[in-house]
């Protein structure tokens, strides 16, 4: 079992408190996520605004309880995602901040970048995305086709369709994938300021997780600087996909995070509003809970392994693969406690539901985690066993 | 016996080859014309799950076998969606059925309307599996297409069984012959089969004007008429 230390267990009663804040904006940014500028003040949304800046680029948060937390862990994200999640995902998305651009850029990015990607991130609220999936297939990374066309400045011109991108059409700032040459290293991601020439998102109606804003992305002809490629400072092989496979073995634990968040919240919302629950009932309740924390045993023992080694993400899509089923699992679950058309008495349980299903396609699918768990088992790198006797080799 | 319903046979088939070829509107309008016509059908819960028309032309509710006055005042319209083949309407009236309805003639409607309710959902599941199908034959991955990759092809056979079960359930049974339970069982594997069959689509069936959304008031059909069980 991976422990939360007495830091973390701080941070996770801080944040629980922030939530609470939280929760009573959940019907609203549903209905339009929008509403959450008018929300800006509130803890929880700005500790998301600057969540993720290492303390050497000037991030200096307030205390929590003697502590600064800058969110540079991915179990300090997950701590923090569950809590907020729990609370209501649509703000937790919806909110500003640097979130899975920033863990690309702090990967993959060089000093001067990080100068200026952060720099602008702590002067301001503003949001940011990050843009992979492409209209044509998004498991198939490979099969990219925004292309950077070099220009004779050392620079490139960005082109290119994306879709699915959370917050795009509202973000100031984005990391962009992108294919410069072909073959699987040619794939890189710019940093991309969307106020720019070239840039156009719009965003797209979705059954759930609407604080998201998913939008679809337009580039054209945009020029990009040279010294807005990431991982200019790395060699070849570090730069594209290597960087990419590390962003998301250090993002999933995180939506995994948010997926036990919202189960938590469906279960949360049982023991509120049914106080009384008969024996098969009580018995039926206790059993989702022990889902619940075993799941967010396997999520938080995935972060600490990204933790400890970027390249260790086999974990992380186990925790993925699990937590999104809980999910759906839990929400449905949840209302059978409140008998026939639940969903339609209740628009909370509803929205559960709803952004529960979303779980399901952030950072790959469950078929892509599971084909990137098989492989691990296959290559050895999951769930070694020392004693294997020869025979089973 | 006498039957409210002069031919229960074509009205089901009637019911589920509009849910498979046409959409949820025109199959649950053909129900509730066929069932319980100038009613809006609702059930244990005072839920209903209707085509717009059924829900503008309703002189009186019925409350999953008892007939109450319309209540405009306490109903809340929960969802107005446009789905392919028409509109369909989400209501909570805020009125639960009373205890006593079993009594008299209201148990006959009730067993069509659940039975008709299974078949509408299998034709809406069987839709959407053919949405799978082509979109997934269309979307390349690498040489092939995502359809022919084995763990989607597992998927779609595991979804193909559960229809073909639900189906062989269905077949032949007339009002009456399922029992409630039998029925909510239907329901929940269905459900769950259009959840894989959603997952599929990728994101694109997240989308509001994408099959998903029909999967979703599927759904929600139901929980709006599963039978009741629990008294919270
Ligand atoms: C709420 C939400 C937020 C998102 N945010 C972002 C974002 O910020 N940035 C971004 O870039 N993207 C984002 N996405 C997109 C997400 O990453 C993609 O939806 C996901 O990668 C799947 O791609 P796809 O939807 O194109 O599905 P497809 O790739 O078309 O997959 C369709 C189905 O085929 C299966 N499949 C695919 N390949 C294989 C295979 N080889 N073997 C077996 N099965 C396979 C999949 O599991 C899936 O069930 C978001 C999506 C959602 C729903």
């Amino acid at each position: 079992m991976t422990h939360l230390d007495d830091r973390l267990l701080i941070l996770r009663g801080q944040i629980r408190e922030w939530g609470a804040q939280v929760r009573p904006l959940a019907l609203e940014i549903d209905r339009d996520p929008e509403a959450v500028r008018h929300h800006f003040a509130l803890p929880a949304v700005r500790h998301l605004a600057t969540m993720g800046v290492p303390e050497e680029y000037g991030h200096e948060p307030e205390k929590i309880g003697g502590h600064r937390f800058y969110g540079v862990s991915a179990l300090e994200r997950a701590v923090v995602m569950e809590e907020l999640a729990c609370a209501d995902v649509g703000t937790l998305v919806a909110s500003p901040g640097p979130l899975l651009a920033g863990v690309a850029v702090g990967l993959c990015a060089d000093d001067r970048q990080k100068r200026w990607f952060y720099g602008r991130v702590l002067a301001e609220p503003l949001w940011t995305c990050f843009a992979l999936t492409e209209p044509e297939g998004g498991s198939d990374a490979a099969a990219m086709r925004t292309s950077l066309t070099s220009t004779p400045d050392g620079g490139a011109l960005l082109s290119g369709e994306k879709r699915y991108v959370g917050n795009a059409c509202r973000a100031q700032l984005g990391v962009v994938f992108a294919r410069a040459r072909p073959g699987p290293l040619g794939i890189t991601a710019v940093l991309v300021d969307t106020a720019e020439p070239g840039f156009d998102a719009r965003p797209l109606d979705m059954i759930g997780l609407r604080g998201a804003r998913i939008s679809s992305v337009v580039m054209d002809r945009m020029p990009i600087p040279e010294d807005r490629f990431l991982g200019r400072h790395l060699t070849a092989t570090r730069r594209g996909v290597w960087a990419f496979v590390q962003t998301f073995n250090v993002l999933r634990p995180g939506v995994a995070a948010i997926a036990v968040g919202i189960a938590r919240a469906a279960l949360e919302y049982v023991a509120e509003h049914r106080s009384t629950l008969s024996g098969a009932e009580r018995e039926r309740y206790e059993e989702l809970v022990r889902r619940v924390d075993a799941t967010r045993h396997l999520v938080h023992h995935a972060a600490a392994a990204v933790d400890a080694r970027g390249t260790d993400g086999h974990l992380a899509s186990a925790a993925k693969l699990r937590a999104a089923r809980l999910a759906e699992d839990v929400t449905l679950a949840a209302a059978a406690f409140f008998g026939p058309g639940a969903r339609l008495s209740h628009p909370f349980l509803d929205k559960l539901a709803r952004d529960a299903r979303a779980m399901e396609f952030l950072e790959g699918t469950g078929n892509m985690q599971r084909l990137n768990l098989f492989q691990g088992l296959l290559g050895g790198k999951v769930d070694r066993d020392r004693r294997r006797v020869p025979a089973d080799a | 016996m006498t039957t409210l319903v002069s031919d229960t046979a074509a009205l089901l088939e009637r019911c589920h080859d509009a849910a498979r070829h046409e959409g949820p509107a025109p199959a649950l309008a053909a129900l509730a014309d066929g069932v319980l016509p100038g009613l809006l059908p609702c059930g244990p819960g005072g839920h209903a799950v209707v085509a717009a028309p059924t829900h503008a032309g309703a002189h009186a509710l019925w409350l999953d076998g008892a007939r109450r006055p319309l209540d405009p005042a306490r109903t809340k319209i929960r969802a107005e969606l446009d789905l392919p083949g028409g509109r369909v309407v989400l209501l909570d009236t805020g009125h639960a059925a009373p205890a006593d309805r079993d009594a008299g003639a209201g148990a006959e409607p009730r067993e069509v309307y659940g039975l008709g309710l299974v078949w509408l959902r299998l034709g809406l599941a069987q839709a959407l599996r053919a949405a799978c199908f082509t979109r997934l034959a269309h979307r390349r991955v690498g040489d092939s297409t995502l359809l022919q990759q084995q763990l989607v092809k597992g998927t779609v056979a595991d979804v193909l069984a559960e229809h073909l079960e639900i189906q062989a359930v269905l077949s032949g049974a007339r009002p009456g012959d399922l029992s409630p339970g039998m029925l909510d069982h239907l329901h929940g594997r269905i459900t769950a089969a259009d959840r894989e069959q959603v997952r599929l689509l990728g994101a694109a069936g997240y989308l509001t004007d994408s099959p998903g959304l029909t999967a979703y008031v599927s759904e929600l059909l139901a929980e709006a008429y599963a039978a009741a069980k629990e008294a919270p």
